[in-house]
């Protein structure tokens, strides 16, 4: 989690004697493909009946908003006679409220849409949930921003891997973090959220999810190919980033995204 | 030609300046009535063979006064000469055959050489005198963009290059990410780039040889020299240990703290320092001891948050002996090693990481008649690699202690290397090397099922890391893994006349250690890897073919050579790899190969106030990665794709002139095709990420290249050759402002929300000023 932080930091070094400049650049534009984001979050404490999935197409680079999927059929099914369907609410989100989370289970999504089949199968990851919560006024690279510290309770002996998510409601800003236990197995850990904005009596929103170590290492593409991994000499090769699911009627056209299941802790924070 | 049976002797010596008895590299030694002619090696040295008899033994060497001097030769006989600086020559005497003109005879191609004193004349960023950035002006070589470390050279990665500082290898040639390079230039004596045609007795590394060999030091008498410059200041002291016989030589070089991170009052600081050394002591006309040692670090420190400690450190003892009069020996002792140190508090660990090698080397140079001189030689290494160990920083720290694991090899060499005056216009120079690498044991390597490390996902069409199925502990004793090769090298020279010559070359080269990076630029924080029983050397089939001219005796000289090669066992990282801590790089990546092909066209005029160079490269570098079975896609889908350094045209302009006694004046004009990029072809959101949709590796390119600099040198006092001295430098490095795009990034707006493509450039106009002196 913490090699993007290093990467982008030697880039950031090179700024001191560099100049940066937005400029127009033409760019081709790919055919569109499917995006599926079909995350199932049970939040530990509800019985986790209402879930959703959001599809769409790839746009343009520089094209703005989304362009919304709304015919395609979307089902959930655990191969022992349950299905769920999900139906189309609006701008491409399709809702179900009878979704029934369970552990040590298969679920797999089918999609259909425009005559093909999107297939995926998962199953849940449970979560170790969040300690408590501590503030530092000194905190960030600089040690002058506010930092927010997630302090959790790794499990020892096994592999875990967690997604946590910070939205200031506040400020609208939204951060994702992700976190392995490679070197901190079985040790009372925390994860730091700061940025130079956070201010007093910002609402943060923060959620912990359990997350497989394929999930893991897809978001680790995804964010190292996402727009604010700082460019310049240090980044990682473009690529492209596959998921979970599989195009069943023809490959080649495969979807992007990942059906994937969590347990989810989650709490606010008032920043003090 | 001795036609009768005459006696035949030897003739040999050292040859040295006469004001500093420093040993000159390259100079020729000729015999005008035979035709015959030897050039001094490495330390200084030649021989040859003449018959009974009385010649003219002319000796010149480019910035030196030619000496012609009566010998006669009536038993074997040592003639050491000393040879007087000639720089003086412009409007006084004209000096002969002294011109940087190329050698016609020699089947030698392929090869960049540039003097020290071209070099401290060309105009470079900060003023900052460079070796590997003026090499770059020269046809085959170039970098990755502005600030990039290291070099590439014909289509080759940084990786590729064997790197040699007084024959120790360096691991990292660049200082701050690749803005300097790691060599004090007032410490080096000579340096020569092996492109192709590389000789037997180089090896380890499969794109090229830079061969640097440190000053020994004046055992004359006491000199200091040094420079104040915006970057960094340098000082160098010289002198005799014992007159004619011992010498040292300290050099200091130090770049200024919080160089480039002015922030605030923030406690940051970016700084660099090396430290040369050298001490030499003839102890008679046949045996020399020399003892050099090289140490340089960079510091970066954020806020005590981040500090990061990298360098590379080198030790050399040598023993020079001269086993009979035709006989040179050189026996090296070599300890290298390149450290890389990171703490980071504010995630609370320490991170070391290094490859240490001890090297024993064993070379002859056996002047064996008229037809045959002779090299060979013994090498072995031993490596030892630390991929990393991470440490909590205190008992706070959430860190658990981790340790990826040690890894060991030996790596032997025997090489025997002939070059062969064939007739009057043909020569020749073949040999081969036999090379052998043994991945020693370590603890805990693992095994997987069916030997195979990573899995192809058919559905998903991803390749995922395999588990391993058992751990396997070796002792250090035992070899897990052997590699031997065959090198063979062949060069042919055919002078078809007296001014021109057709050259070709064939070498074959291979290369054990790998560098594991994939980001677009190497960091300090690559990790080298040995072959072993996943990953395969590296095998290079290089071919070269030239023709070559000097005009007007030299005045003019003019160079092309095209060139294919091709290495197998390149490797390539499958998407997302993470490479950083990682102890089983055999789970990310594949075999690939790589290719590189081109055009090189080297024009210069060597004489004259007016001097300088155009030098072209046509080229193309491209890797390949197919899957290992049908199904499988590999990387780029198997596709060719451009190499991250590739560029079609690379063209440069040197020009000096000489105006007066005071002022010099340099400038260089370079232009290049724009390096590989991928641009996104469309964008989609997932949970909140804006993700970019990037189409095949590398097909796009970044706008062209282009910047010309200007320097000026005035010396105050040219005529005064005694006590203290200085020169001024000024310097322009791209004086028309061009913002050149080191990269372009694709991202979010922070504000806006919509996507963008931002430049990057690095280096605007910036002017240099440089305070040079020397007493």
């Amino acid at each position: 989690m913490k090699n993007l932080y290093i990467i982008s930091l030697l880039a950031l070094l090179f700024t001191f004697t560099s100049c940066e400049e937005v400029i127009d650049l033409d760019l081709e534009e790919s055919e569109p493909r499917l995006v599926i984001d079909a995350s199932m979050l049970w939040y530990l404490g509800t019985p986790g009946n209402n879930q959703q999935i959001k599809l769409s197409e790839t746009i343009g680079f520089y094209e703005e908003g989304v362009e919304p999927v709304t015919d395609a059929e979307v089902i959930i099914n655990t191969g022992n006679g349950e299905e769920f369907i999900f139906a189309h609410q609006e701008n491409g989100i399709y809702l179900n409220s009878n979704f029934i989370p369970e552990f040590d289970k298969n679920y797999t999504l089918e999609i259909n849409y425009n005559d093909q089949l999107y297939t995926a199968t998962s199953s849940f990851v449970p979560v170790a949930g969040i300690d408590y919560i501590e503030q530092n006024n000194e905190g960030g690279f600089t040690r002058e921003d506010l930092e927010v510290e997630v302090f959790f309770t790794d499990p020892a002996g096994q592999d875990n891997f967690y997604l946590f998510s910070f939205s200031n409601i506040s400020t609208s800003k939204f951060t994702l973090e992700i976190y392995e236990d490679e070197f901190t197995d079985g040790n009372q850990v925390s994860t730091n959220y700061s940025n130079e904005d956070l201010a007093a009596e910002n609402e943060i929103h923060i959620t912990m999810e359990g997350i497989s170590e394929a999930f893991y290492n897809y978001l680790y593409i995804l964010r190292s190919q996402g727009g604010n991994s700082g460019g310049g000499p240090f980044q990682s090769p473009p690529a492209t980033v596959k998921g979970n699911i599989v195009n069943q009627t023809n490959p080649e056209n495969y979807p992007f995204g990942y059906f994937r299941l969590s347990e989810v802790d989650s709490t606010t924070y008032i920043v003090q | 030609m001795g036609i009768n049976a005459q006696e035949t002797y030897t003739l040999k010596g050292t040859i040295t300046n006469a004001s500093s008895n420093e040993t000159l590299i390259g100079v020729n030694v000729i015999i005008p009535e035979e035709q015959k002619g030897v050039v001094t090696n490495e330390y200084g040295f030649y021989s040859i063979k003449l018959p009974e008899g009385t010649y003219t033994l002319e000796i010149s060497y480019l910035g030196f006064q030619t000496i012609s001097e009566t010998i006669t030769i009536s038993e074997d006989t040592t003639f050491n000469t000393e040879m007087t600086e000639g720089s003086e020559s412009l409007d006084e005497v004209v000096i002969k055959s002294n011109n940087e003109g190329i050698n016609i005879k020699s089947p030698e191609m392929s090869v960049n050489k540039l003097s020290i004193n071209t070099i401290q004349k060309l105009p470079v960023v900060f003023g900052e005198v460079d070796i590997v950035k003026s090499l770059l002006l020269l046809p085959g070589v170039s970098n990755a963009g502005e600030g990039a470390s290291g070099f590439n050279v014909r289509g080759g990665a940084v990786d590729q290059n064997l790197i040699l500082l007084d024959e120790a290898t360096i691991f990292n040639s660049s200082h701050l990410f690749g803005f300097f390079s790691v060599f004090n230039p007032d410490a080096v004596k000579d340096l020569k780039l092996y492109k192709g045609g590389i000789p037997a007795k180089y090896g380890g590394r499969v794109s090229s040889v830079l061969d640097i060999y440190q000053r020994d030091g004046n055992s004359k008498e006491f000199k200091a020299q040094g420079g104040i410059g915006v970057i960094s200041s340098r000082l160098l002291a010289e002198g005799p240990i014992v007159k004619d016989k011992g010498s040292f030589l300290v050099a200091g070089r130090s770049s200024y703290a919080h160089l480039f991170l002015k922030l605030a009052d923030n406690p940051n600081s970016a700084y660099f320092y090396d430290l040369n050394t050298k001490l030499t002591y003839k102890l008679n006309d046949e045996n020399k001891l020399l003892f050099s040692g090289y140490f340089g670090r960079d510091v970066f420190d954020i806020n005590q948050n981040f500090l990061n400690t990298y360098g590379n450190s080198v030790f050399n003892l040598r023993w020079n002996h001269v086993v009979s009069d035709d006989i040179f020996t050189n026996l090296s002792l070599i300890y290298s090693d390149y450290y890389y140190g990171l703490t980071l508090n504010f995630v609370g660990f320490n991170w070391d990481s290094g490859i240490k090698n001890l090297n024993i080397k064993y070379d002859f140079n056996h002047y064996l008649n008229d037809t045959f001189q002779l090299e060979y030689g013994l090498h072995s290494t031993y490596h030892e690699f630390n991929p990393g160990e991470i440490a909590p920083i205190d008992e706070n720290s959430g860190i658990n202690f981790f340790k990826l694991t040690n890894k060991y090899a030996l790596e032997n060499a025997a090489y025997f290397s002939v070059e062969h005056n064939i007739s009057d216009k043909l020569t020749a120079e073949y040999g081969l090397r036999f090379s052998n690498f043994l991945r020693l044991g370590q603890e805990s390597l693992n095994e997987y099922e069916n030997d195979n490390p990573i899995i192809y996902n058919e559905a998903l069409d991803i390749y995922e890391e395999a588990q391993p199925v058992d751990q396997n502990s070796y002792s250090r004793s035992e070899v897990i893994k052997t590699y031997s090769n065959l090198e063979p090298r062949l060069a042919l020279a055919y002078n078809f006349s007296e001014n021109q010559s057709f050259k070709a070359s064939y070498n074959r080269m291979a290369q054990y250690l790998h560098l594991i990076s994939n980001t677009n630029s190497p960091t300090p924080l690559d990790v080298w890897a040995p072959s072993g029983p996943f990953i395969k050397p590296q095998i290079l089939d290089q071919y070269a073919l030239g023709y070559f001219r000097n005009i007007n005796d030299g005045k003019y000289s003019l160079e092309t050579e095209v060139f294919y090669k091709d290495i197998q066992n390149r490797i390539d990282y499958v998407n997302g790899a993470n490479l950083i801590a990682n102890d089983n790089i055999e789970t990310i990546i594949l075999n690939g190969r790589s290719r590189a092909y081109g055009l090189e066209l080297l024009a210069k005029k060597n004489e004259g106030r007016f001097t300088g160079w155009v030098a072209y490269t046509l080229s193309r570098s491209e890797q390949q990665t197919p899957g290992r079975t049908a199904v499988e896609s590999g990387i780029n889908n198997g596709k060719w794709y451009a190499t991250n350094y590739d560029k079609t045209h690379d063209i440069s302009l040197t020009a000096s002139y000489d105006y007066n006694k005071k002022w010099d004046f340099s400038a260089n004009f370079a232009f290049q095709t724009g390096l590989p990029v991928t641009y996104p072809m469309g964008q989609y959101d997932f949970n909140g990420i804006n993700v970019p949709v990037y189409g095949d590796r590398n097909s796009n390119r970044l706008p062209a290249y282009h910047r010309l600099d200007l320097s000026a040198t005035y010396i105050p006092k040219p005529n005064k050759k005694q006590g203290f001295q200085s020169s001024w430098n000024f310097g322009i490095y791209n004086v028309y402002n061009r913002k050149n795009a080191n990269s372009i990034s694709f991202r979010e707006n922070d504000d806006t929300g919509r996507n963008e493509s931002a430049k990057l450039s690095l280096f605007g106009i910036i002017p240099s000023i440089t305070y040079n002196f020397n007493f």
